[in-house]
């Protein structure tokens, strides 16, 4: 009898394959298994590592799974409490094919495969359940949903996967190409490519590859009459042959061909032309791997028929974010890529609505804003919109309002499904107050600008970033006009905004420590979106609408365009901008590790480097304040 | 002081010869000790409970284990206590003389770990003295000690439920000697990796 190992077999039953065994039969396994603690960043095994004697199940902290590609680091799985990984002892022979690594400090169950084994031999469900798992791509959405929680975590393969954006992708090739030697005869090789129907053959020498002849050359070279088929391959061959390394992604492959002007790449086994040949990339196999970008998954929503589909093309866009972040790719790109695709899915949530509800009896606009109108929506955030329809006679005005409020609680329930919450304050065109026609909102729009302090409740300043989603452009255009009109030597409304503004609390001490939540559940960490990036977005919006700047509604293409329009004080807006960057992309990385909205940083968990990155984030702050102050003078409701 | 005189001329048990011709090698494990005992002093009070698990390569080997609840005859009886709660528990029961000996024959000449460590250690002295052996000759490690040290500490000491909290192990609603000697255990590969202890 070990109490311990009872334990871990308690924790174990909560799991599969684990749930199929007796409790009796997962003692013992407990009592063979050993505990094993890695630090964070610990490498538990890595590509090409000799296979451990065991497999492992996380008891506590996350194991971050990754391949390596052009000497990236790219994610493939979060194994968190109760994931089972590094089975692939069970099955294959070969090597570890990706890295296991602590993302934080974990606790993690080694157990024998010499222990395990007879209990799958015996139990056909835990058998299924390995099978199933190692049959099955978890990248593949559609599985995900119908075996969710069901399966190990390391049945990814690197060449199979959908979400990944274009520059790590990695390429699947041609890995047994055709190949001859140099005094093979042009027309013999003109006879093996057409059996083959392969346009390309290598020329070796030994295993090492010296040339190639691809279709263009029999083109050029033969069919012009320049050399006779009868000669030997070597004289047309182009030579020498560009070589890379087996796991180079789509972007560097893209690359070296523009820059070669070459049509194929030859894989060898150190990447030079000094050693023996792999395979063979084609364009082709450039175009296939593309199959699977952003655009996409933006064709796929344009086909979605549930709110169900919808949710698993936003879990894929997770992965891609997640990856790209890793990977450093530019956030403001990440950021335009999101956005769209973002934008696809409230659009075909609209549209899908519509085919329920028939056709709207009125031409209309629906408007994300707040952070969707911005277009920097990176996490699974809270919805915000507002429907506006064209105005209709008084008698029909019921009705159609009627249709739009139905139209609007359908959209907002098809989005709730697909994971973004419902906005806490009711800002959206479900709502009474938000669904309304051209000439209400014109009115409203008007009251809020012209007369800012009285019913300055229900203004928030997310109705001033807007952006189209699904309907007549005419409609934003005509509203955008109202807000800049009404805009134009507005000193009351530009007081009202700026007070705003600078209402936010700063987020360091006067010691220059960070400001952290006292109490509540955030309690000691510290409010990035409210105290640091609010400040920013509000600032940007406020000029932007004070030098009527219209059409930019994201706030680092906002900082932008300002240091341009105002070039004195360029170099403040262009820190703005930058910092805007980096806070966010802190904001991110905190969302994606606790599957949340990141508002809240643990800073704790930060390195020194990174706190002090932050605080240097907050520098530009303190001058955007000052110019607020100043341009602003402002006074009526300080 | 001056214990090995008393013993001199003594004939140790087998087991007790055994255990001591273990330490010509160098110890390659280390054993994670807890004891559950009446009260804090050596001579009067008893071991009730141990919990005991190998630490190996720096994994806890969950086989590799010993656990035994003490019937502890006289300190029941004197106490007027009935031993009910104890024949009810599943945990292995043996009188002190057998779990003692169980003992050293388990933890052999590996590294003693525990908290506050040396407590456990003259208890079990105690108890092999009454079994005419001699004293434990095992290295011991003090995880609040190694703690204090990683953090370079003097002025204060910190419980097994402190430690727990601050590497973030979670504490269970069980609490027994094998409960602690685990959470030991998982605490001990935290600091061991920390301290670079090989």
């Amino acid at each position: 009898m070990n109490t311990i190992a009872e334990h871990i077999a308690d924790f174990l039953k909560e799991y599969p394959p684990f749930n199929h065994l007796t409790f009796q039969e997962l003692s013992e396994i407990a009592t063979n298994i050993r505990v094993v603690n890695l630090e964070k960043h610990k490498v538990l095994f890595q590509i090409n590592d000799v296979l451990h004697d065991s497999f492992y199940v996380v008891a506590s902290g996350v194991i971050n799974l990754s391949v390596i590609a052009d000497a990236e680091e790219t994610l493939l799985n979060k194994c968190h409490e109760g994931d089972i990984f590094g089975l692939r002892p069970f099955f294959a022979k070969n090597n570890y094919m990706m890295t296991a690594k602590a993302r934080e400090e974990s606790i993690i169950y080694a157990i024998p495969i010499a222990t395990f084994r007879p209990f799958v031999a015996n139990n056909s469900e835990v058998l299924n359940f390995l099978l199933e798992s190692f049959a099955t791509n978890t990248r593949n959405p559609k599985d995900k949903e119908n075996l969710n929680g069901k399966l190990i975590s390391d049945n990814v393969f690197y060449s199979d996967q959908q979400s990944e954006m274009q520059y790590f992708q990695s390429l699947s090739y041609n890995n047994s190409p055709l190949i001859t030697t140099k005094n093979a005869i042009v027309q013999d090789v003109a006879q093996l490519m057409t059996e083959a129907l392969i346009n390309n053959i290598i020329v070796c020498d030994n295993t090492i590859p010296i040339g190639i002849v691809t279709d263009t050359d029999m083109r050029s070279k033969i069919a012009t009459g320049r050399f006779p088929i009868t000669i030997s391959v070597d004289k047309i061959m182009s030579s020498p042959v560009i070589t890379v390394l087996e796991n180079v992604s789509l972007a560097e492959a893209q690359l070296l061909m523009l820059k070669h002007n070459v049509t194929h790449l030859c894989v060898t086994q150190d990447g030079t032309n000094q050693s023996s040949i792999k395979g063979i990339i084609s364009e082709r196999d450039l175009i296939v791997a593309q199959a699977s970008n952003p655009g996409v998954l933006i064709k796929e929503i344009k086909r979605s028929q549930t709110p169900k589909d919808l949710k698993q093309i936003r879990e894929r866009l997770s992965d891609l974010i997640q990856n790209s972040i890793h990977k450093n790719i530019p956030l403001s790109h990440v950021n335009n890529i999101a956005s769209e695709i973002n934008m696809a899915i409230i659009k075909r949530s609209v549209e899908l609505s519509i085919l329920d509800l028939g056709s709207p009896p009125a031409r209309f606009a629906w408007l994300s804003i707040g952070s969707q109108g911005r277009k920097e929506q990176l996490l699974l955030t809270d919805q915000d919109s507002i429907l506006i329809f064209e105005d209709v006679t008084p008698d029909k005005y019921r009705d159609v309002k009627d249709y739009f409020l139905k139209l609007g609680k359908k959209t907002t329930a098809t989005l709730e499904k697909v994971g973004y919450e419902l906005c806490p304050n009711g800002h959206m065109g479900s709502n009474m107050l938000w669904c309304k026609s051209l000439t209400d909102w014109t009115k409203q729009y008007n009251s809020w600008m012209n007369t800012p302090g009285e019913n300055s409740n229900d203004l928030s300043s997310i109705f001033f970033d807007y952006e189209i989603a699904f309907g007549e452009q005419r409609i934003e255009e005509a509203i955008g006009n109202v807000i800049f009109k009404n805009a134009q030597n507005n000193t009351l409304f530009f007081d009202f905004l700026g007070n705003d503004a600078l209402k936010k609390n700063s987020p360091l001490s006067f010691f220059k420590k960070f400001i952290v939540e006292e109490e509540g559940p955030n309690k000691d960490k510290f409010d990035i979106k409210t105290r640091a990036l609010m400040p920013l977005i509000d600032a940007a919006r406020l000029f932007v609408l004070n030098y009527n700047l219209k059409g930019i509604n994201n706030t680092y293409l906002r900082f932008k365009q300002l240091a341009i329009t105002d070039a004195k004080n360029a170099e403040i807006y262009l820190n703005c901008a930058e910092a805007f960057l980096t806070l966010s992309k802190f904001r991110t990385l905190e969302g994606l590790k606790n599957d949340n909205s990141g508002q809240f940083i643990n800073l704790n968990e930060l390195s020194k480097i990174d706190k002090e990155k932050l605080k240097n984030a907050f520098a530009p702050m303190k001058e955007l304040e000052e110019l607020i102050k100043s341009k602003f003078q402002l006074t009526q409701f300080s | 002081m001056l214990d090995w005189l008393k013993n001199i001329n003594k004939e140790h048990p087998e087991f007790w010869k055994t255990y001591i011709s273990k330490f010509e090698k160098k110890p390659n494990r280390f054993v994670i000790l807890s004891t559950e005992t009446s009260g804090l002093n050596p001579t009067k009070d008893v071991i009730l409970s141990i919990g005991s698990f190998a630490v190996v390569n720096n994994s806890v080997i969950i086989g590799d284990s010993f656990e035994a609840v003490l019937l502890q005859y006289k300190f029941l009886h004197d106490n007027g206590l009935s031993n009910e709660f104890i024949v009810e528990s599943k945990m292995k029961k043996l009188g002190e003389s057998e779990a003692i000996q169980s003992l050293i024959v388990f933890i052999g000449n590996a590294v003693l770990v525990g908290h506050h460590i040396d407590f456990d250690v003259e208890m079990i002295n105690a108890a092999l003295e009454r079994l005419d052996c001699g004293r434990l000759k095992n290295e011991a490690l003090d995880i609040d000690v190694m703690y204090r040290k990683l953090l370079d500490i003097n002025d204060r000491q910190f419980s097994l439920d402190e430690l727990c909290t601050i590497f973030k192990i979670p504490k269970s609603d069980r609490n027994s000697s094998s409960e602690d000697a685990y959470k030991i255990a998982l605490l001990f590969l935290k600091l061991k990796s920390r301290l670079g202890i090989k």
